[in-house]
């Protein structure tokens, strides 16, 4: 049985007249990595300001580790851990000057455990340096150490690679998998970049317009679309060729899409059956290319039908 | 998780900003300049008076103003006040007691006479005017915030630590101005006796409740009421750190009040109601040296209610604010 570290149920948010928040709710489970996404203006920041007790919500319940944030602020929120955006630390002063700051507002941290977190997150040479000295993938580091000081249960990502360059990010996804696999910490985590959490997350959610649009397995929700396979073919053929691979029992959908292009919607495992019934039937293959859905096109699907043309802002980033 | 954690994180952050740092070297530029200034000005009276007796000093300063009052064209307020200045002037040299004694002590007396009410405020303000907009601008209030410490005593620590630095700021103008002008004006004159209890009564200066006070225990009750003035100014400022974000902004709109504030108390006798406006109840020393309030009806119980009452509202929208408001970017 995991254990549910962070419930939210109904959770919606007024701004300005405008409902900006308007039903959510989820689960987040002990030892996963749970991903949020949504475009831009979905409402994922508003979202996470209200986990962290830094906005109010209009109606709804947040439950971490089973106590209410709202009744019981101090205790909610001593099992949570939080980078909200840039990791903004107190830059006139040292690393370390920044981590006794937060270990003496949370208590009960000893100069044991500030060592002990400085060199997790190899910080050892900097400490002692004031924080405007620092990298950004330092301060990012920083940032992760004054999160997991208190030895929280849950940690609160907020667009976490954001200026993170390649090496930069690929070193936080290990960082992140380990703290979940092996510290089974739950790890929130939320991003418009599909790819980042296609790679660390093990559940996501993806929400539009202030709304959750889909909770559930990385895996279960790529699975729904299905493999999809582009058969190249002479022109001529294209006709005869769509009408030949849609009388295939496995196939499950085929679209001519241009001269000589095939979409089709079927088991990857079966390209080579299908292939000898085109060649028998005289049908010139020139190329297949099998290609895995991945949570983008999930995403710009799934957004669409919702969300009407916001995907779009999701695009540029979404590499 | 005690307040004495929180108020020791606020004093590392101000000591660490160089705030209060900023402020002593202010006093320790400033106070030097005063000195030079106030013995040029010792040196001009002599020269021009060809003597050093005091009491020849004195008593030519009130026949100058007799002269003055003599002429038709100035305006009924001022020659009012001018009366009340002979009026002490004369009871001084009456008492054989030398107002202007040169040395550290008189020179912080005055010092304190003049700072009260736009030098010393300013100088809070540099110290309060970013204490909670600073997190605001600089990001930090979201990893401040999210600790498991209630808002109310997350600034609860910041205006604890604020009174402690104010403190602080008074002791050392003292400290620094004796210190200082010591050098030049010798370190004696503790013990002289500086009348106060004057009293104004309907335009007459009242001296039947007047007592001597040894210079010390009027230094003390001048400090003392130069705190106070210093406590509600950083507790406006406190607010308005609280509302606005930018310390730009903020630094404005306080020097804006306290400026306006020392041109409506040159102006304002006939308007009766600025009065109620805490900017022209600055100048608390005057009621213990015996000047005329610059607005009719004023006395010491008077300003203090209204500077006690701004101070407490601040408090309140500070608190309400800072309490309820979103978080956002």
């Amino acid at each position: 049985m995991t254990e549910t570290v962070l419930s939210i149920k109904g959770l919606r948010k007024q701004m300005g007249g405008k409902p900006i928040i308007k039903d959510i709710s989820f689960d987040v489970y002990a030892g996963e990595v749970f991903g949020f996404l949504g475009p831009n203006g979905a409402g994922k920041t508003t979202t996470i300001r209200m986990l962290v007790g830094l906005a109010s919500a209009d109606a709804g319940e947040i439950h971490i580790g089973g106590i209410s944030l709202h009744k019981h602020f101090p205790q909610a929120i001593a099992q949570v851990g939080c980078i909200v955006e840039n990791p903004e630390l107190y830059k006139f002063m040292t690393g370390r000057e920044n981590l006794e700051h937060f270990a003496r507002m949370s208590g009960g941290i000893s100069r044991e455990r500030i060592e002990e977190i400085v060199r997790f997150v190899d910080l050892q040479r900097a400490i002692d340096d004031k924080v405007k000295t620092y990298s950004l993938g330092m301060r990012q580091r920083l940032g992760i150490a004054q999160a997991l000081l208190h030895n929280p249960k849950l940690l609160i990502l907020d667009e976490p690679t954001n200026g993170l360059d390649p090496a930069g990010i690929r070193e936080l996804r290990q960082f992140i998998r380990r703290l979940a696999e092996e510290e089974g910490l739950a790890v929130f985590i939320s991003s418009h970049l599909l790819s980042e959490i296609e790679m660390m997350c093990d559940r996501v959610a993806i929400i539009g317009k202030g709304k959750v649009i889909s909770v559930g397995l990385v895996k279960d929700l790529m699975e729904q679309f299905g493999d999809q396979v582009e058969w190249s073919v002479s022109p001529e053929t294209t006709e005869a060729a769509s009408r030949i691979l849609r009388a295939l029992p496995f196939v499950e959908e085929a679209v001519a899409s241009k001269e000589g292009r095939i979409m089709c919607k079927m088991d990857t495992e079966r390209i080579a059956e299908a292939n000898r019934t085109l060649v028998l039937q005289g049908i010139a293959v020139l190329g297949i290319a099998a290609k895995t859905v991945t949570l983008e096109d999930l995403f710009l699907a799934l957004t669409t039908e919702e969300g009407g043309a916001e995907h779009g802002h999701a695009g540029p980033g979404a590499k | 998780m005690g307040m004495l954690d929180l108020v020791q994180n606020e004093t590392i952050k101000i000591l660490r900003r160089r705030r209060f740092l900023v402020i002593l070297l202010i006093l320790a530029i400033l106070i030097p300049i005063f000195t030079y200034a106030q013995y040029r000005s010792v040196l001009t009276a002599q020269e021009q008076m060809g003597t050093s007796d005091w009491r020849a000093l004195l008593q030519q300063k009130i026949v100058d103003t007799q002269n003055r009052l003599a002429s038709s064209r100035l305006p009924e307020e001022w020659r009012e006040f001018l009366k009340i200045t002979v009026q002490q002037q004369q009871y001084y040299l009456d008492h054989d007691i030398n107002p202007m004694a040169p040395g550290a002590p008189t020179f912080a007396r005055g010092f304190m006479d003049q700072a009260i009410s736009l030098f010393l405020p300013m100088i809070i303000v540099v110290l309060a005017v970013d204490l909670v907009s600073a997190e605001f601008s600089e990001g930090t209030i979201k990893l401040l915030l999210t600790r498991p410490v209630r808002r109310w005593k997350v600034l609860t620590s910041k205006y604890v630590t604020l009174l402690l630095f104010t403190s602080l700021t008074v002791l050392m103008t003292l400290i620094l101005a004796a210190l200082i002008s010591g050098v030049v004006f010798g370190y004696a004159g503790w013990d002289m006796p500086v009348l106060t209890g004057f009293e104004i009564a309907g335009g007459e200066l009242e001296t039947a409740g007047v007592f001597a006070l040894p210079q010390w225990k009027y230094l003390l009750m001048q400090y003392g009421l130069g705190w106070f003035v210093s406590v509600v100014v950083g507790t406006i400022t406190f607010m308005v750190s609280v509302l606005v974000r930018s310390a730009a902004a903020g630094m404005g709109i306080m020097m804006a009040a306290l400026i306006s504030g020392a041109i409506l108390t040159q102006m304002a006798s006939s308007w009766e109601s600025a009065k109620y406006l805490f900017v022209v109840n600055l100048q608390l020393t005057d009621y213990l040296a015996g000047t005329l309030p610059p607005i009719k009806g004023m006395s010491l119980p008077f300003s203090l209610t209204v500077l006690t009452v701004w101070g407490a509202a601040s408090l309140v929208v500070a608190y309400a604010v800072f309490i309820k408001r979103d978080v956002t970017s």
